[in-house]
């Protein structure tokens, strides 16, 4: 690669890490400046049935020793530095004394399982769409444009509200809750992947919905813009095949999208809470809800940290490959030289 | 569309990987190494060649990939997380199939000497043979251990286990052990089958507490002390890790245990070797194989489980419970067939802050628990599934029949309120000098405002709309409530640590103690004693900082008193003086444990007049003697 | 300006928005004047009372009667209480209290009614019937009593010495009220919601007060990116930088989950619709600030920008009159997005529970989240929540739909 290539990739890293840095840094505070006091609330649940006063004290202190609460923040920040550095998330608060390592790992399967492919279906149907919208125009483009306004603007809730209402709750084609059936106990069957399968449905198509009205408006916009680019005339104008042209223009139109996709990786977690309480799927985002009711700042650490780890990354690995792919970018670097 | 199939199938991947990953998980087989058969055989062996055991018991695992609906018994509403240990001295395992000791302590895997009966007062041996007894100085209590209860290790389970988990919960100051060690000073073994609880003494050489003594058979666990020994050893000593362990291993003596658990649900599975089928105890094996909890999410998704067929007990807020059978027509019923539906035990009570500013008037206090609209918090926010008072006056009893006969009734019958008496309200506030004197609308004591908040914690459902009514009703009277829901993590480290702040907790929700053995002596104490008034880390009771030397006389004798008479005054008299001081009100009845069961599958439930003696209560049929109800139960198709 | 305006009103897409947008606010504008209650005010005692004409009883009983003699009206009465379905399960209860089948003809009412009087006990209890089973006939069977009667149903008052009950008046089976007669009747079109408050009124009070949060919201999430944008974008270099750095900060704690914490942290009491709005706002400028950057990166080096540059004008002048007039079509259509996705935000936090406090005023997603709580959606009170669901809908629909036609007046490329 050229020179200007490296120092833009050397630029690009160095503000990853700066970022990363940063971020960090606010994980762990952010979460410590809720007010309340979770160790209280773990004295709390032992004090069940307690009536001695001096006892729960003893309790108290014990676990401010144990979680360190009862020291200055930035020793803290220090401890939970090693920690992380080790590999070691620590202990969560609210599922004492459960680690939060082992929490996470149970829930994060099935975040990446239903939001993975939730988001690259609903990516790639909408871009399909978009794009047909925008090549044949007219009658599909009528009928497409308004649904897919309406519905990606649909609360999120909403839709899997309606969905389970509507398919689990009075056509009973979908079972109405968890991740596998109510009555099986994981194994390697293929009446439990059916099962699996099954109950994957209505989480999935409330956030793929939702993503394809989004992703098609966006695709379709792209795209007129470049079907109507000076370069789509002349190549029309030197007797270019539409068939190549549109290849063309569809590839230049996509890579704004997939910026798009890159950084949906981050709200991935987010975008999957409303299914997951809506359906009592496991996942990520409800484990960190409950870690914020909780104020278990070990857990909300850890599941930020590892929602800005991706998004970084993700982020990162995007810039790069434009900085390869597309020639606007590369012109840009030379002028930022210049100037 | 080729890039779509590639992703269907990798979607597919996926959830086989998910799949593949599940089995590490693979349910636990019953304790691998039985060990020594034990010494004596007394009368008959209830369990069977200890060899066979484990091999059995995995290809059952094997078996049951998916658990046969007509042998599994579904719950909801008790477990709202991901289970976190089964360590039964911890009381932070959230593993409450398990493990919840108590007053209705749940007897699934783990064993009290005595279960507790809510709805008849009594205590029925289970691990105990025969009734305990007093002395006659009443300082020790004595019973004897069923000769035929055995761990699931196939060891007899000994007075020395008894006396052993009570040595480790005071050596580890568990909750247990810190709860009890004021009024226990030892419990010993006297021979393999006999216990003796020692009750710490007052300066006169009588017993301090002994309701609390008497409680403890049928409150606390007994816990093996070869396993025990096994986790002191593990953990070296160390409090801490004493409590944290995760105890995979540990040794029980009920007739379930761990099968499966993972972040969606928990499974228990019977152990077929349960020494309780012996004729000195139940004569048989309860009737589910399985005990299945799926993990919902919120009410909700609860209440959808339970229309779907896919819970059988209920232990959750269903709102509008009566609907689900009136106009889904479903199999589903309740203990009772009218509302209140449930039998109330507890009494969700609104305290006042002593401290704020005209509350220290007995008329402010009053005239707002007058004015409040009981009728709308137990139509609206119960959604009928609470007695009103109408039905069960307000005293400090909970509504079930044995500790409403406690008190005498007619005697306190002018000062029972039922509520919305606004007019009462005014004349009471009027007659006191508390009037609007600026015609500001608002009513000033001494020249100022009174002016308050009442508060719940966030997200409390019930709670919050109860406390809406409490404001709607201080406007009527001129009084200005507002309202405020601080996030429970906030609330409890307010609520709990004297002083409370000047505003922002003026009138403020909490819980008083259900159903039993110590009740209603243990509830009133929570309410009123001012042993608690103005204390920090008070997780008990009288938050608001009430004190009163005639109470406080009462509360101390009443456990010592024998005479029944001279007991049903005592109470008498703390019901007209709590009704005459108000510092603090019930605003509704709220059952121990929902009870609403799902007849698809399963029949036989315990409900209202079905005839069962002792009457088994609806305490989930896990908890204390509701547990009789799961040898009751039927197949409504066997 | 005029001609931009005709155009944007020429745009289909804008008007149709435009038309759905207006209406909202005329209906949120003009409910309250003609129904003046408290959206507040609990009036049902109980909960989810289902959408319709409630007439008062008390009320209907005193006025005059007329007298209709409909000759369908005892059918109707009974068929009411005792369908083809009841007439089955009595059925099936008397066959299995051992009456021959060929003694049981559910058509006959009168005979059913009969066999059923002598042979139903209450505490009989057959084998194999659950529970549920046997309640509901013992709710049968009161429901049933009185069912064949011809005479009317006597009013009796007690009387104010004796407290004997002295009787009124008779109602007649034929007695019929005239609703415009009867003094107390009120119209609850959607119903009750779990405390017992009419859903209409509410939601319209929501309704408008979703829109001043999502305006808010909207305006202080673009005015914080069009700065930070038109800043980043022209200066660039160090202040580029920098923003940028606190752009991609944002970006990568997502402000979902910023959203949650910052709004547990201000706590339940401090919570006011407002004070959420203005949350949401701090925390969604992010991606007005990206494409402002980039909007204002592409015009910097154009030709016009040069030359004020060249002639000596300010840094802020040329942001105010070179640049900003030309990105303003742009940010008109962000502050849209914003305000609908600010609703949204509302609406997400308040189904988690942690939205704007509850007791001063209602919103959307504080209905939508009291209506899941006390599980409208699975007992079937569609009214309680799908209303909620469908105002939302609208306003982001109509909004969106609006930027979409906009886009294609400014965007010239998009025009068909």
């Amino acid at each position: 690669m050229s020179k200007s290539y490296l120092r833009y990739f050397l630029n690009k890293l160095a503000w990853l890490l700066v970022t990363a840095v940063f971020a960090f840094i606010l994980n762990f505070t952010l979460p410590r400046l809720m007010p309340g006091d979770p160790v209280a609330a773990i004295t709390a649940r032992i004090a069940q049935g307690m009536s001695n006063t001096t006892g729960m004290k003893e309790v108290y202190e014990r676990y401010a020793e144990q979680f360190g609460t009862n020291k200055p923040i930035h020793e803290q920040f220090l401890i939970y530095m090693k920690n992380i550095l080790q590999g070691n998330f620590g202990t969560s608060f609210s599922q004492y004394p459960r680690p939060v390592a082992d929490i996470i790992r149970a829930s994060i399967v099935w975040t990446i399982a239903l939001q993975f492919p939730a988001i690259i279906v609903g990516w790639i149907i909408g871009n399909a769409l978009g794009a047909m919208a925008a090549y044949l125009k007219k009658g599909f483009d009528k009928v497409l444009m308004p649904i897919s306004i309406f519905v990606s603007n649909f609360p999120a809730f909403g839709m899997a509200i309606i969905l389970m209402v509507i398919f689990a709750v009075n056509l009973k084609w979908f079972p109405t809750s968890g991740g596998y059936g109510y009555n099986l106990i994981p194994n390697f069957s293929w009446e439990f992947i059916w099962s699996v399968i099954v109950h994957y449905q209505l989480p999935f198509w409330s956030i793929v919905l939702i993503i394809i009205g989004g992703q098609a408006i966006g695709m379709r916009s792209m795209s007129i813009y470049e079907l109507n680019a000076d370069y789509v005339k002349y190549a029309r104008f030197l007797g270019i095949k539409d068939r190549v042209i549109v290849r063309y223009v569809f590839r230049n139109a996509m890579l704004p999208q997939i910026t798009g996709l890159a950084l949906s990786i981050g709200t991935m977690v987010s975008g999957a809470l409303v299914a997951e309480i809506v359906f009592s799927y496991p996942g990520l985002g409800y484990t960190m809800l409950n870690g914020v009711m909780g104020q278990d700042y070990p857990l909300i650490s850890a599941v930020t940290l590892i929602i800005t780890i991706m998004t970084l990354i993700a982020n990162f690995l995007i810039e790069i490959l434009y900085g390869i792919i597309d020639p606007r970018i590369k012109a840009a670097q030379a002028e930022e030289q210049g100037g | 569309m080729k890039r779509l199939t590639w992703f269907l199938s990798a979607l597919l991947m996926l959830s086989m990987l998910l799949a593949s990953c599940a089995p590490a998980a693979t349910p636990t087989a019953a304790p691998a190494e039985p060990t020594a058969a034990p010494t004596q055989a007394p009368q008959e062996e209830p369990t069977k060649a200890p060899e066979v055991q484990p091999t059995k018991e995995l290809s059952a695992a094997e078996i049951a990939a998916a658990l046969p609906r007509k042998e599994t018994l579904y719950f909801n509403g008790q477990q709202w997380g991901p289970v976190v240990c089964w360590n039964p001295y911890s009381s932070s395992c959230n593993n409450a199939m398990a493990i919840s000791q108590g007053d209705n302590a749940r007897v699934t895997m783990f064993e009290t000497p005595y279960l507790y009966n809510m709805l008849d007062g009594k205590q029925y041996p289970l691990l105990a043979d025969g009734p305990w007894s007093w002395n006659d100085a009443m300082t020790e209590i004595t019973f004897k251990i069923k000769p035929a209860a055995r761990w699931s290790d196939g060891t007899p389970v000994t007075a020395e286990d008894v006396a052993y988990t009570w040595y480790a919960h005071v050596k580890y100051n568990t909750s247990t052990g810190a709860s009890n060690k004021d009024y226990i000073e030892a419990i010993e073994a006297v021979d393999p089958q006999t216990v003796v609880i020692k009750a710490k003494l007052d300066a006169d050489g009588k017993a301090v507490n002994p309701l609390i003594v008497a409680a403890y058979v049928s409150s606390n666990y007994v816990l093996q002390k070869a396993w025990t020994q096994k986790l002191e050893e593990r953990t070296g000593g160390d409090p801490a890790k004493f409590l944290t362990d995760p105890a995979e291993d540990v040794v029980y003596s009920g007739p379930y245990h761990k099968f499966y658990t993972d972040e969606t649900k928990v499974v228990l599975v019977r152990d077929d070797n349960y020494w309780g089928k012996d004729p000195s105890m139940w004569g048989k094996l309860p009737a589910p194989k399985y005990l299945a909890h799926v993990i919902f999410k919120d009410n909700a998704a609860g209440t959808t489980a339970l229309k779907a067929g896919e819970v059988d007990v209920s232990q959750q807020f269903n709102s509008n419970v009566q609907d689900l059978w009136l106009k889904d027509g479903l199999p589903i019923s309740t203990y009772l067939p009218e509302p209140p539906y449930n039998i109330g035990a507890s009494l969700p009570t609104a305290f006042y802050n002593l401290r704020s500013y005209g509350l220290d008037q007995v008329a402010v206090r009053k005239a707002i628990a007058i004015a409040v609209d009981y009728d709308t918090i137990v139509a609206n926010a119960m959604t009928n599934q609470s007695a009103t008072f109408k039905q069960v006056p307000r005293s400090l009893m909970n509504p079930t029949p044995g500790e409403q006969a406690l008190y005498d009734r007619e005697a306190v019958k002018s000062l029972q309120w039922e509520g919305n008496d606004i007019e009462g309200a005014k004349k009471l506030l009027d007659e006191a000098g508390i009037v609007d004197t600026d015609g500001d609308g608002w009513r000033e004591y001494n020249g100022k405002k009174l002016q308050y908040v009442a508060t719940c914690p966030n997200g409390w459902s019930d709670w919050q709309a109860a406390i809406e009514v409490v404001a709607a009703a201080g406007k009527k009277i001129g009084i200005d409530i507002t309202t405020n829901y601080p996030e429970w993590s906030v609330y409890q480290t307010v609520v709990t640590n004297w002083p409370l702040p000047e505003t922002g907790y003026d009138i403020f929700m909490m819980w008083s103690a259900g159903a039993g053995p110590t009740m209603p002596w243990g509830r009133i104490r929570n309410l009123l004693s001012s042993e608690f008034a103005e204390t920090t880390n008070n997780w008990t009771g009288n938050w608001g900082g009430y004190k009163n030397p005639e109470v406080d006389e009462l509360i101390k004798k009443i456990p010592t008193m024998t005479d029944q008479e001279e007991i049903k005054k005592a109470y008498t008299r703390l019901v007209e003086i709590y009704l005459t001081d108000v510092p603090s009100f019930t605003l509704m009845y709220r059952p121990q444990s929902f009870h609403t069961v799902y007849e698809g599958v399963w029949t036989n439930f315990p409900h209202q007049g079905d005839g069962t003696n002792p009457p088994v209560p609806p305490l989930n049929l896990t908890d204390g003697w509701s547990i009789a109800g799961l040898y009751n139960l039927k197949l409504v198709n066997p | 300006m005029i001609h931009t305006l005709r155009q944007v009103f020429r745009s289909g897409k804008f008007v149709t928005g435009f038309v759905i947008f207006v209406s909202l606010l005329l209906i949120v504008l003009i409910y309250p004047l003609l129904v003046p209650d408290d959206p507040l005010a609990i009036i049902g005692l109980g909960t989810f009372f289902p959408p319709g004409i409630y007439v008062n009883v008390y009320d209907s009983v005193n006025v005059s009667p007329y007298t209709l003699n409909l000759p369908d009206a005892t059918t109707k009465r009974i068929a009411d209480k005792l369908g083809p379905k009841e007439r089955q399960d009595m059925k099936e209860f008397l066959l299995a209290a051992g009456i021959p089948e060929e003694e049981i003809d559910i058509e006959d009412t009168a005979k059913l009614l009969d066999l059923w009087e002598k042979n139903y006990d209450p505490n009989k209890n057959i084998e194999g019937m659950t529970l549920a089973k046997m309640r509901y006939y013992q709710r049968l069977n009161n429901s049933l009593k009185g069912l064949l009667a011809t005479e009317g149903l006597i009013v009796a008052l007690p009387n104010a010495q004796t407290g004997q009950l002295e009787q009124v008046k008779v109602i007649e089976q034929s007695d019929y009220a005239n609703i415009n007669e009867v003094p107390n009747v009120r119209v609850l079109p959607l119903g009750t919601d779990n405390f017992g408050r009419d859903v209409l009124t509410e939601l319209v009070k929501a309704a408008g007060v979703s829109l001043q949060i999502g305006f808010v919201a909207g305006l202080i999430a673009t005015l914080i990116g069009l700065v930070l944008g038109l800043l980043a974008g022209y200066l660039g270099g160090m202040v580029d930088d920098i923003i940028m750095f606190f752009t991609n900060l944002l970006i990568v704690i997502p402000s979902f989950v910023l959203l949650i914490l910052i709004s547990f942290s201000i706590g339940q009491d401090k919570r006011g619709a407002i004070t959420i709005a203005t949350v949401i706002g701090f925390t969604s400028w992010v991606w007005t600030a990206r494409a402002v950057r980039a909007q204002v990166l592409s015009l910097r080096n154009r030709d016009h920008v040069n030359l004020s540059r060249l002639s000596g004008h300010s840094t802020v002048y040329i942001i105010l009159n070179d640049i900003l007039p030309y990105i303003m079509s742009y940010v008109v259509m962000a502050l849209i997005l914003q305000i609908s996705s600010g609703i949204l935000a509302e609406a997400g936090l308040s189904i988690l529970g942690l939205g704007p406090r509850t007791t001063e005023v209602p919103t959307l997603g504080l209905m939508m989240n009291w209506a899941m709580i006390y599980q409208a959606h699975v007992l079937g009170k569609w009214w309680a929540y799908l209303p909620v669901l469908v105002t939302i809908a609208l306003i982001t629909f109509s909004m969106n739909l609006m930027n979409t036609g906009l886009d294609q007046v400014f965007n010239p490329a998009l025009r068909e």
